[in-house]
Formats: structure tokens, sequence, C-alpha cells
């Protein structure tokens, strides 16, 4: 295994077919667990320092290094301030120690369903820099997955970094899970929001992605024409077209008669987070726990 | 024995208790069984059987035993034809014609490195003829059922076991007349109840490391109980005991789980053919499938007469526990199982019936409080569901029918002092019982009881020239603490600190028997032999002392280090001196067993497949009241806190104690939740990995408060303490159970009560609102 100082040693090792490795807490535990055996070629791109950055960019932007720690997203103040429903998710990951070797771009580039960053990441508006030594493209998040572990980068291609718009002017998001414990725990449906509202305190604008109901991270469609509705109209709206498009199949975490169920109460809920936060109030990382979705902590005012 | 000094109570600052294996184990010295190596050590590795229930016809190892670097291949050919089994002889080491188990194991191979023993298992070949699978307990027992043992009337078994075709054991409790009782009640009271199985899962997989020395064999094993490991060989290779040696370094974790004879035999066996040491060490997915030490599946009925008033006048119950392919330890499941469903009830007429079931699951074995948490689950959502068919409260129709001091139980046993009706004043209190409630939340209470186990056990304890102590017992530490908590009772009975003594445990060669890390009985019998070992010591420091005091023996007393004659603490000598002074003469040796308490007597009643435990002795109690708050949107349950008294006697070392209760309640929460085994239609565990079988977390554990109801008993433990790791097990489930249905209006009749069982009867619950509405 190559251990990569610079994105330049990295882009070559990859180039010459090596597969990168950052955090390894889903190729090394997939590997242990028998999902596909570790790659002969291993490049480790956990110490190039130019993929642990966080940048904002002049017009409210946000570039996130492809090796942002999932610790260093829910810690980090713009984050959980402008971009909430990213650092929801990312608080939501694992334990605290998955938290601090997962990344963000290996959630990205793993490409599994049931990951939580993906949701945040499709209603955010986010865009992905894959790199390669021929050259750098972006993609948008919703293009980058083809299927359950697959994108569309091409092998000799890191991800680079992760680009977030800057948030529209009274606007908020939010990424709630269903769990069954408070760590650990992977997510048996999820839900991210992200709603702007309009001088009246009604919708603006609403977009809702759902995990672990489909193959991929799936943006619920057909939303646009909520424009002008109270949030609890559209929060409503929101759940029954997320109950009605999701794909979920049964496993050992849940029936899919019981996901479709779930992802509807998970999309209401998160549509009436992210519209508290787009109408200023503070609700603490992760909204799960704020709000007592799954968890101990009784808010007053939670979501019922 | 009991004592009048004044305890801490529970709010009082915990005494100051420090492990002798706590240092090692939170530093990371400590060295588990897999940590070990010898030179020239191989890799074990097991081929388990590729069906659930097949006959093999055809078994060929010759291509892995030709494999370079493999030095043993073994079979059932290659060790003697033996059938084991405490309690039904109906197992072998290696399956014999045929495999009965996903986790069953065919062949043995040991290896240079582990990918080489895995090739060469892989490189075996065996060919099946496919059998019928019996996996549903009720038609396990109907007439025209496959057997899981075709050959079953030939197995030897234990005296009083009662067996019929694929009924491994039958036990039944009956006294008064239930049928004439129940014809009488006022009302009567009908429930289901289904459990499912689940798994110890301690924190360390299984480890065996065995090497031979000539004609002696040692093994390192990580076992709760050593001897029995040590028994295991002896019978399946047909050794004497004093050519087995068994060590366990540190353990880490049983729960039960490590209870039994495993693989220590087919690793010595594998060690003997390869003339090299062998190591075995499982895989997560492996602790999960081969051993027989899964917590048993049941089916519960109970059905309880009631006069108007609430008082309970008959209960019959039929039990089927799962029993898995073999019988491990579980052949008393049944008695045990059908005394937690009669419960801790004065209750005139009972008949409880109750089968362990053969099927073709991972066989079952004691987890901890084997059929308890199930049971009182049922039991005690049944009993919430009598409260409601009278309109009375759930703790008051407990007050009403629950044992007491001088009552007699369900099995014709009368109590000595008990406090079972302390613990629920107690618990619900601490809980805030009856207060104002968000509707989304309840509060659910559960009483429960389990035996102390009775048992024979040894210990030795000297005190060298330099006045330092060893302790050497045959006791076995399984992260509970009851073994660290052996040197406060040698230090007390000798006037010396606790850190005066070395433990030297866990060694079959060097200590006298004990039972093991299991029933909760290390400091209940084990206590009992270093207390006598101990006495022994004393009474040879007291004629020394005596000898130098110019005094009687009798007027000595030995406290904080030093001898010293009664009522004049000045003419005094250090115990370090007299130490010295019996290094140079007669050694100060002592050695303690001590009578096992009796059991109790059982009045008016009668027992089909009677192993004993119908008369519980030094019975334990305890009430858990749980406040619970469901999210009825999508079922998930959370358990906000947990309030819990308990009736173990004395308690003898508060912070371990506290740390029992603790941990047997989280362990509750992940039972009533989260956990519980899920099988194909073939008898498969679909879930036999952390990710998918969910253990409750740090994150997820709710504020526990605990309440030690200490009434010092006698013909129990020391200083009157009883058992207390399994208690605390037994009713977290059973009262998150109750808080559910009080939300829900209805109880989830299947364990785990997941959040989609939870949502289902949350749907059903309404639905039959509606259609209550539409008929009125
Ligand atoms: C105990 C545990 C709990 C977990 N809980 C959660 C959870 O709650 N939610 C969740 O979403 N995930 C969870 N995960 C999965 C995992 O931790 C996350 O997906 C994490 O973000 C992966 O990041 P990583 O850096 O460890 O990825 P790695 O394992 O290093 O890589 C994952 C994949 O992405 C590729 N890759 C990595 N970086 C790049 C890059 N820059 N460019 C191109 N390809 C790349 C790798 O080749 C590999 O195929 C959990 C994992 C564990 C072990």
């Amino acid at each position: 295994m190559l251990i990569a100082s610079t994105l330049d040693d990295a882009l070559a090792a990859v180039a010459a077919g090596a597969r990168p490795i950052a955090g390894g807490s889903d190729l090394v535990v997939g590997a242990r667990h028998g999902k596909a055996p570790l790659p002969a070629s291993l490049v480790a791109i956990d110490r190039i320092a130019e993929l642990q950055t966080v940048t904002e960019t002049a017009d409210g932007g946000l570039v996130l290094g492809a090796g942002v720690s999932h610790h260093v997203i829910e810690t980090h103040p713009v984050i959980t301030g402008h971009f909430s429903g990213l650092a929801d998710a990312s608080a939501l990951v694992g334990s605290p120690s998955t938290r601090h070797v997962g990344t963000i771009g290996g959630n990205v580039m793993n490409g599994s369903p049931a990951m939580d960053t993906g949701a945040p990441l499709v209603v955010l508006g986010a865009t992905v820099e894959l790199r390669s030594t021929t050259g750098t493209r972006t993609v948008s998040i919703g293009d980058l997955w083809t299927g359950p572990g697959r994108t569309a980068a091409a092998p000799d291609e890191l991800c680079v970094a992760v680009h977030l718009p800057a948030p529209p002017p009274r606007s908020g998001s939010a990424y709630v899970r269903l769990e069954y414990r408070r760590a650990m725990e992977i997510a048996v449906v999820g839900a991210a929001a992200a709603v702007t509202l309009d001088a009246d305190g009604d919708v603006a604008s609403i977009s809702v992605a759902l995990s672990a109901v489909a193959p991929t991270i799936l943006a619920v469609s057909g939303l646009t024409g909520l424009a002008g509705r109270s949030v609890a109209d559209v929060a409503a709206a929101a759940a029954e077209a997320a109950a009605e498009q999701a794909r979920p199949i049964s496993d050992l975490r849940a029936s899919d008669r019981y996901r479709r169920h779930t992802v509807g109460v998970m999309a209401r809920r998160a549509v009436e987070a992210a519209a508290r936060r787009a109408a200023g109030e503070t609700i603490a990382v992760p909204v799960n726990r704020a709000l007592g979705i799954g968890a101990v902590a009784a808010t007053p005012g939670a979501p019922s | 024995m009991t004592v009048t000094e004044p305890r801490p109570t529970n709010d009082a600052p915990r005494p100051r208790f420090v492990r002798a294996d706590g240092p090692d184990k939170v530093t990371g010295t400590g060295r588990y069984t897999a940590d070990l190596t010898l030179t020239g050590v191989l890799a074990a590795k097991f081929r388990y059987a590729d069906h659930t229930h097949a006959r093999i016809t055809r078994l060929d190892v010759s291509a892995a035993r030709s494999m370079p670097g493999v030095l043993a291949v073994l079979t059932a050919d290659d060790v003697p034809d033996v059938r084991y089994g405490p309690f039904v002889q109906d197992r072998t080491l290696f399956a014999r014609d045929v495999v009965r188990f996903e986790g069953e194991i065919v062949a043995a191979v040991a290896a240079t490195t582990a990918e080489i023993a895995q090739r060469a298992v892989d490189a075996i070949v065996v060919e099946y003829e496919p059998l019928p699978v019996v996996t549903d307990l009720e038609a396990a027992l109907a007439a025209d059922s496959p057997l899981v043992h075709e050959g079953w009337e030939s197995y030897g078994s234990a005296d009083p076991i009662v067996r019929d075709r694929n009924d491994a054991s039958f036990s039944s409790i009956t006294k008064g007349d239930p049928d004439a009782a129940m014809a009488a009640a006022d009302l009567v009271v009908t429930s289901r109840y289904v459990a499912d199985a689940s798994h110890a899962a301690p924190i360390e997989p299984r480890a065996v490391l065995a090497q031979w020395e000539g004609d002696k064999v040692t093994i390192w094993t990580s076992t709760q109980v050593p001897y029995d490991a040590r028994a295991g060989v002896c019978e399946t290779l047909e050794l004497p005991a004093n050519r087995v040696r068994i060590i366990v370094p540190h353990l880490g974790g049983g729960f039960g789980g490590k209870c039994g004879f495993h693989y220590e035999a087919h690793v010595a066996a594998l060690a003997r053919a390869a003339r090299r040491p062998v190591r075995l060490v499982f895989s997560r997915r492996e602790e999960f499938l081969a051993p027989d030490r899964r917590r048993e599946g049941m089916v519960i009925d109970i059905t309880t007469g009631l006069r108007r008033d609430g008082t309970i006048v008959a209960r019959t119950g039929w039990i089927a526990i799962d029993n898995g392919a073999y019988t491990a330890d579980s052949g008393f499941f049944p008695q045990l199982a059908a005394m937690h469903v009669a419960g801790p009830y004065r209750i005139p007429n009972v008949r409880v019936e109750a089968h362990l079931v053969y099927t073709n699951h991972q066989p079952s074995g004691s987890v901890r409080a084997p059929t308890a948490p199930q049971a009182c689950w049922a039991l005690e959502s049944h009993t919430d569901e009598l409260a409601r068919a009278v309109g009375m409260d759930p703790v008051a129709i407990r007050k009403l029918n629950a044992v007491d001091t001088g009552a007699e139980g369900p099995s014709g046993q009368t109590y000595d002092e008990i406090g079972l009706q302390q613990c629920i004043d107690a618990a619900t209190a601490a809980a805030g019982y009856g207060g104002e409630l968000p509707d989304d939340e309840a509060i659910g209470v559960a009483i429960g009881w389990w035996p102390s186990f009775s048992a024979p056990s040894g210990a030795y304890v000297r005190i060298d020239g330099d006045g330092s102590g060893q302790i050497i017992t045959g006791a076995q530490e399984c992260g509970t603490g009851a073994v660290m908590t052996l040197r406060q009772l040698a230090a007390d009975e000798l006037g010396m600190q606790p850190e005066d003594f070395q433990l030297i445990y866990q060694d079959t060669s060097v200590a006298p028997y004990d039972m093991g890390a299991t029933g909760s009985q290390t400091l209940f019998n084990n206590g009992r032999a270093v207390v006598a070992a101990a006495g022994q010591v004393a009474e040879q420091l007291k004629q020394l002392a005596a000898e130098q005091l110019e005094a009687s023996p009798a007027d000595i007393v030995l406290a904080d280090g030093q001898a010293h004659v009664a009522g004049t603490p000045s003419r005094s000598v250090p115990i370090t001196e007299l130490a010295g002074i019996a290094a140079g003469g007669e050694l100060l040796i002592g050695h303690g067993s001590g009578q096992p308490p009796g059991a109790p007597p059982l009045v008016g009643s009668s027992c089909v497949g009677d192993v004993g435990m119908a008369a519980f002795i030094a019975p334990q109690f305890s009430c858990h009241a749980v406040r619970v708050k469901l999210d009825r949107d999508t079922g998930v349950a959370r358990v906000l806190e947990v309030s819990t008294a308990h009736d173990s006697g004395t308690i003898l070392n508060p912070v371990g104690a506290h740390g029992q209760v603790e941990g047997g309640v989280l362990m509750g929460i992940g039972q009533a939740l989260t956990e519980g085994t899920r099988y194909d239609d073939d008898g498969r565990q679909r879930n036999a990995a952390m990710l998918e079988y969910k253990l409750q977390t740090c994150a997820d554990a709710p504020t526990i408060r605990t309440t030690f109801i200490e009434i010092p008993t006698p013909d129990a433990g020391p200083r009157g303490a009883k058992g207390l790791a399994e208690a605390p097990n037994v009713a977290t489930a059973a009262a998150i159970s109750n808080a559910i249905a009080a939300i829900v209006g209805r109880p989830v009749r299947q364990l785990p009560m997941t959040a989609e069982r939870v949502w289902e009867t949350i749907a059903d619950a309404a639905e039959a609102a509606a259609q209550d509405g539409v008929a009125s």
C-alpha cells in the first residue's frame, strides 16, 4: 500500500490502478465481512493536507475537501449553522471513532443507498469535483450515483472536493433518520429537506431527498407546485410524496411496508425542522437528538 | 450467618473497591486466550455442516490431508465414539452420519497458518442427503413430526429427565385443583406470548489453545466453567482428570455464553494428532453460529382465573422451549420456565407444563437467567392484562398477589423473610409511579425472581513468611467482580486488607473444584469456601498470637493487621510477625469448602421431570419500574429511566452489585427492543453479525436507579448474601412491555418488541378501535 502525501502522488497511483482508501471504514470493514476482498493495490489518501480543508467561498458557498471527516463536519460552526442538514447527517454516523476516521469523500464514493450525507447533499444542491491525471470535471451529486455501490467516476478519478452553493436567505435544512439505537446504527430510512421561506413564513421553495428506500439516494419529485403553501401543508404533502415515490426493499432492518410508512414520517419531520431553522430557530445538531426522534431527549415542540 | 453492623445505604457514597484485575484490563496489559502463543503453534479451523438437517453420504478429507502445511485433519472417525451431554447424551464432538444444525462440526483442521487451514477446510468433500428441517415448536411436538434425533430412545440421560421423541425434557408443576378453581373463577384471562431466541454476545469471541507434554495436556481457554471444560475433555477423549489442565487467562465476558464444554476437546485432539500446539480463535460470526449457548426462543400460553377483587385463584400454563439440535445444559429449563410462568405469586391452584423441544436450530444453553426474562416478560405482560380485566392498578394487583414473608409460593414453598413487597414499594417510589406523564410516556412495572444455586466449592488461603496472602480458588471471574470480592472476605476474616492478597485462580490443576462463573453462584458458594479457609488461618494466627501475648486464643482479635487481646488493643503483635514465626514452623495454610445450603421443602405440589428447580434456595426478588417514551408514528420505544429494587440478601460489594444491576438492565433493554435472532426457513441465522444483531450501546443507556433491600438470609451465602448477577436481567423486558402496552392500549406479543412490531400493534389497536366504533 502506498501512503500518498500529495494529491499528485495519489492521482498517479490511481492512474496506475490503485484503489483509494481514506478512513477505510467502509473498505476495510466491508472486506472483513466478506463483501469484497481488499484490492491488491491501495493508495492511502488520508494524509493529504489539501484534501482536508474546509473553505468558504466569497459568495457564501463551501468547498469541503474529500478527506474532511464527519467529526469536522458535525462540529464546524459554518456547517452546523448554514448547512445544518449535512451536519445532522455526519453527527449520526457510527460512533465517535467512526466519525473521526470516516470521510465525506468515502461516504459519497462508497455510494451506499443507506449513506447519511447523501440526502442532505442532494437537497443542498452539492456538486462533486472529480480529478484524474488528465483533468478535472464537476458532477452534480444526483448524477454521481448510478446504483448501489456504483458511481459515475472512472476508476482513475479521485473525488477531491464536495462543493456546496450558498444557501438562499431565509432557508434551512435538516436530516432525520429512523434508527433503532443511538450509536453504531445504519439508517433504516432517512430524509433530508431544504426549505426557503417567503416573507409571510410560507414555503418559497422545498426539496426533499430520501435514504435507504431506493437503489440510490432518491430526490422526491413534484414538490415545486407547493410554493406559497404553509409549512404544515408542505410537510404533509412532502410526507405523502416521499411514501409514494419510495421504492423500498424488505430486509433484516425493516419490511418494505414499514419503510414506506416511516420514510413519510421522516420526510415530514425533516421539512418541519428545516422550516424552523429557516425561520431562524436554532435546533442543535443532530435534529434526531435535539427533537427526540428515535432518541431520548424530549424537547417541547418536537414534531409528532 | 448474619451480621448486625450498619451497612451503607444505597444513596451513601459507595466504598472504594479496587478490582485486582482492573489495572490489567484498563491498561491493556491483561492477556486473553487469543493473545497467547506458543512456539510452533498451529491454527485450527472447523468445517461446519452445509445443511441444517441432512445425512452425510460422503466425507472425504484426503485432499485436505495432503495439502502442504496441514498437520492434522480430524473427523468423527479419529476420536473416541462418545455421546455426551449433561442432561441428555445426544451429541458427539464431530457429526456422525447426520448433521442437525448449521454450526455442527463435521471436521477440524490444524495447519501452519489460518489461511492454509481455511483452504484445507474448503477442500474437504462432504455430500449430503437432506432431511426434513424442524423449526416450528408446536409442529415439532406433533405425533407425526419428523424427528431431529431418530435414535433418541437409545440415548442416555440424567435420572429425572422425562423425554419423548422431539421433547427432550418435559416438566410440570401441579398444585391444588386448577380446573375446578378456574371453573369457579369470576374472570379467566388467557394470553399467548412468543419470544425469539437471542444471544449472550460477549465482547471476546472464544479462543482455545492446547499443548501436550507427554500424556498430559494443558488447555488455555475462554470458558466460564473450567471444571466443566475439563470434565468434557476427560469424557470425550477418555482421559483421567489429572492429565487435563485447564487454564483460563482473563476472560472477555461470558453472560452464560461461555458456560458448558465446547471446543477444548477438538483443539486438544488436533494438538495430539499434529504433535504441535494448536490454537483456535473464533470469528464473530462463528461466535454467533456455533456454540450451544443461545438464549432459547419460547412459546408461552398462560391462563389465570381471578376473583373480581383481583385475587388470583388459579393459573395454568403451557410452554414450549426451543432446545435446538442438542441438549446442552438446557435440561433444567422446562422446570425453571414453569416456575417463572407460575411466578412469585400466592396461587393456590397451579398447573404449568413445559416442553424442551428439539429443532434444527443452534442449541440453547444458559444465558444469564435462562428462560427467565422471556417467561417473566410473558407472565408480567399477562399480569397487566389481568389488571386491565378487573380494572385494577397494575401495582396494586401485584401487591395483592405477590409472595411475602411466611407466604406460600406457587410450588408449595413457604418463604422465610423476603423483601419482594418492599422491592415493589421501593422501585415504584423511585420511579415516581402514579405521577403525571406526557401522553407518549408511561411507566411499566414488573416483578421477578430467581433462585440462588447451591454447589460444592473449594479454596485455599495461605499467608507466607512476609505476611502477604494468597487465595487459591477454583472460582472463575467472568467480569462480574465476584472473584475480586473474595479478597475482601478473606481480609475481613483475618483483620488484613484486600490488597494484602493475591488471587490465584482459573487453573484446574492448582485450585480445588468450583462450578464456575454460572448460576450467580461464585460469591454464594466460593465465598463460603474462602471464609472457611481464611477461618482456619485465623485460628492458626490466634494460636500463635496467644503464645506471644500470653493470652487464651479465644481472646485474640484479628484487626488492622494486628492480633490483639480482646479489650486491650495495646497488647498486640503484627500479623506479619506471626507469619514470620509460622514460616519457621507450622505453615499458615487453610482449606475451605463448607456444606452447601440444602433445598427448602415443598408442600402440596407435585412435579414431573423434577430437577430440583421448583424449590428456590435463598430466592432473590426484584421489581423494575421503567419509564418509556414511544414514538407512535414509528413504533420506536425509548427507555428513559429504570428504577430497580432487588432483594439479593446482604450486599457484599456495593460497587460490583450496582454494576451488575446496571448491566443486567441494559441487557434487558436489548432483549426487549432490539436483539433477537432471525432465522430463515431452514433454521439458519440471518443476523449473525454485530451490525444486524443490535445490542444496546452506551449511548442508549438510560438513567438507572437501584435500591437494595438487604435482608441477611439464613442458609445462604456469606453474611446472608444471595446470588445477584442474573436477577437484574429478569424483569426489565417485562416492565418495558407494560409501559408500551400502557401507551398503545395492548401488549406487543412478540419479543423483541421491535419498532416495527410495536408499529403493527398500534395499527391493530387502531383498527380494533375503529371496528368497536362501528359496532357500537
Ligand atoms: C461502525 C460503523 C458505523 C458506520 N455508520 C455509518 C452511518 O451511520 N452512516 C453512514 O453513512 N455510514 C456509516 N458507516 C460507513 C462509513 O463510515 C462512512 O461511509 C464513511 O464516510 C466512509 O468514509 P471512509 O473515509 O472511511 O471511506 P473508505 O472506506 O476509505 O472508502 C470508501 C469507498 O470510497 C472510496 N473512496 C474513498 N475516498 C475516495 C476519494 N477521495 N475519491 C474516490 N474514491 C474514494 C474507496 O475506494 C472505497 O471504495 C459506518 C461504518 C462503520 C464501520
